[in-house]
């Protein structure tokens, strides 16, 4: 997966490159928006990164030529302002996402990965798995090592969000976007509670952990070995 | 067109209306004694015809009255002011005043001759008979014009006079008059941010201006007000900050200034990383906030379902509610039209509140009222009420019933209230709080035609 950064902030487009790097993803950073916009249009990538106020050419205009030149990836865009006719202005110019600063790293990664994801269809899958831990979709039963778990309806979405990004840092606020549909910022506790009470069913009883806490960043389903 | 001070324009008017006043004054004595004259004349004029006709009786032919004119020379000799003509048909009979055209008519007139006033009585000699000889009675009244002439020459001095004295005093008398209006605007031009709390002194302004002086400090309040929250929220804001600022820097340092474990690295890091998320938060609160007080927030017009949305948020709120054995409950229901996640968010704060002051076992109901003007939703909890006094700050940026809370910075800032309170303004509507004992009660309320 080849991403393009344009973000003339040093440190910020330094770190951002860093992270995802390290997450798996083929990255390029530029500072300059005519250089950004001509590695846009040229270089094959599969997802844009643009601040909106850039030197050069800024974020919108960027977009505009993207889109003119018949270029479909996803763009998510990054900016200081959080002005409503920025937003509206950024998805008529056909802007796929939108982050104001301050963000989180982790909300970032798991945005870009979405987005990443919308594009190709996702399998049908009839079960998800990670170690012994099996969820049956049809049937909508979990078990663990052969034993039936018995989980709301919310724990079930939970669990499958988990599973179906197992690997991933989630944060909590994309956790109550998908399995509650609460599209604001919270800063209440109930994710961490949600969790606690999946962790008592699905963990708790088994040796192997496998729903772990990134501290500051979010949840990640996935077998460690200590 | 040059703009006249008001004192000037009341002395000017205090001037015009004295100068009217005596005017007419003046005009109306005027007249009077010239009334007064005139009958004053007559009654002479009165007088020395009686004496005439009887010197004259039975003169009716000019043999009878040249007997009797060598009297009436006498007569006439004894009273200088008097001239008298004596008329029969086309002849003159008696002459006293040569020369000088008069008016036949019969009756008083007035006549001027060569600077001479004369009073003309035209009377017939023998009373009731108008073909008797004409007796004509010329009085000389100079004297009386004179003195007429002396009062109006008088008379427009006093108009003249007058009005230039009530002018200058009533430029004097508006200029004190109009004193609470200087001294006002001497406290308005002395109202800066720092003496903001001056005020006018309202009882001993005079009732016109009260009711302005009224107003004036009431602005200067709500200025005062405003002004005190805003000095208030920056210094809260920078307060807010220097808790996690202070742990940062400390914490950091710390760490570096030897070498440590791996594992402690990723500690402090992971330790920095809550302030830095807190703080992020806070600033993403703060910058709603402004967006909100700026008229930034604009809410889209969804139907919304209220009974579903506030189901969605319990169903949320689920997994907290049974952790702290608290009941969620839902009553009534109502369609309304808003933005679904700004209201989602703003009944998600209120609940969140609720759940932070419930004591386990205790319920927080949310119910929804559709009234004749729109929609009421309030969340109400069980336990400790909330003192009176404190219920209108409750919405005010960064205030916390319990003082003790905020150390821990994991918690929330504060805003939570505010935040609400600013979506539902946005949304035409208002939010209030009640309590009672055992009891706590927001109540929100939305106009439908929003």
């Amino acid at each position: 997966m080849k991403l393009l950064i344009v973000e003339d902030q040093p440190k910020t487009g330094h770190y951002l490159r860093q992270g995802l790097a390290e997450a798996g993803f083929n990255t390029e950073l530029v500072a300059d928006g005519t250089t950004g916009q001509h590695l846009a249009l040229t270089g094959d990538y599969d997802l844009l990164i643009l601040d909106v106020m850039l030197p050069g050419r800024d974020g919108w205009q960027i977009l505009q030529a993207v889109r003119n030149a018949g270029l479909d990836m996803p763009v998510l865009f990054l900016t200081a302002r959080d002005a409503v006719e920025d937003r509206v202005h950024g998805l008529e110019l056909g802007a796929d996402d939108y982050l104001v600063k301050p963000f989180a790293f982790s909300e970032l990664l798991a945005r870009v990965r979405s987005l990443l994801r919308r594009g190709s269809s996702p399998p049908q899958e009839t079960s998800l798995q990670l170690a012994d831990l099996r969820m049956d979709l049809i049937r909508r039963r979990v078990e663990r090592d052969g034993q039936r778990i018995d989980l709301t309806a919310k724990e079930f979405s939970l669990l499958e969000l988990l599973l179906r990004r197992q690997g991933e840092v989630l944060p909590k606020s994309l956790i109550a976007s998908q399995v509650w549909d609460m599209n604001f910022d919270s800063d209440t506790n109930i994710i961490e509670v949600a969790i606690r009470r999946l962790r008592l069913k699905v963990d708790d009883n088994f040796p192997n952990k496998l729903i772990h806490t990134v501290r500051g960043m979010g949840y990640v389903l996935e077998e460690r070995f200590s | 067109m040059k703009r006249i001070s008001l004192a000037s324009r009341l002395a000017l008017l205090f001037a015009g209306c004295t100068a009217v006043v005596s005017l007419l004054a003046g005009v109306l004595f005027n007249h009077a004694s010239e009334a007064h004259f005139i009958e004053l004349d007559q009654q002479l004029l009165d007088g020395k015809l009686i004496a005439l006709r009887s010197t004259l009786q039975g003169a009716d032919t000019p043999e009878r009255f040249a007997l009797r004119e060598t009297t009436l020379r006498e007569e006439l000799n004894r009273q200088p002011d008097l001239a008298l003509r004596i008329t029969a048909g086309d002849q003159r009979w008696f002459d006293g005043a040569p020369g000088i055209t008069l008016p036949q008519a019969p009756g008083l007139h007035s006549v001027q001759n060569a600077g001479t006033d004369y009073r003309v009585y035209n009377v017939p000699l023998v009373p009731g008979n108008a073909d008797s000889p004409q007796l004509t009675l010329m009085l000389d009244i100079t004297h009386h014009q004179h003195f007429l002439q002396r009062m109006q020459h008088l008379i427009w001095l006093t108009v003249g006079l007058s009005a230039l004295a009530t002018a200058l005093l009533g430029a004097w008398a508006a200029r004190s008059g109009l004193r609470p209006l200087r001294r006002m605007s001497e406290v308005a031009s002395g109202v800066s941010a720092h003496s903001l709390t001056q005020r006018l002194p309202q009882e001993q302004m005079p009732v016109e201006l009260a009711e302005l002086a009224q107003s004036f400090n009431a602005m200067l309040g709500r200025l005062d007000d405003a002004f005190q929250r805003l000095s208030a929220f920056s210094a809260d804001i920078a307060h807010e900050l220097r808790t996690p600022l202070s742990n940062l820097l400390t914490q950091t340092q710390v760490i570096l200034t030897q070498p440590r474990a791996l594992e402690d690295y990723r500690e402090a890091l992971h330790s920095n990383l809550e302030e830095l998320q807190w703080m992020a938060q806070l600033v993403n609160d703060m910058l709603y906030l402004a967006k909100a007080d700026h008229g930034l927030l604009a809410p889209k017009r969804e139907t919304l379902v209220l009974a579903n949305e506030v189901d969605a948020l319990l169903e949320f709120f689920a997994p907290l509610a049974e952790d702290v054995q608290v009941r969620l409950i839902r009553e009534g229901g109502a369609n309304t039209s808003g933005d679904r996640s700004m209201l989602r968010r703003a009944i998600s704060n209120l609940l969140d509140n609720a759940l932070r002051f419930t004591p386990p076992g205790g319920d927080v109901s949310v119910r929804i009222v559709e009234g004749m003007h729109g929609v009421t939703l309030s969340v109400e909890n069980t336990g400790e009420g909330i003192p009176e006094a404190l219920l209108p700050r409750l919405f005010d940026r960064f205030y916390r019933a319990d003082p003790a809370r905020h150390e821990g910075s994991s918690e929330h800032a504060g805003l939570g209230l505010a935040i609400t309170q600013s979506i539902v303004r946005a949304h035409g509507g208002r939010i209030f709080c009640e309590s009672g004992a055992g009891w706590t009660r927001f109540v929100m309320e939305l106009p439908r035609g929003y």
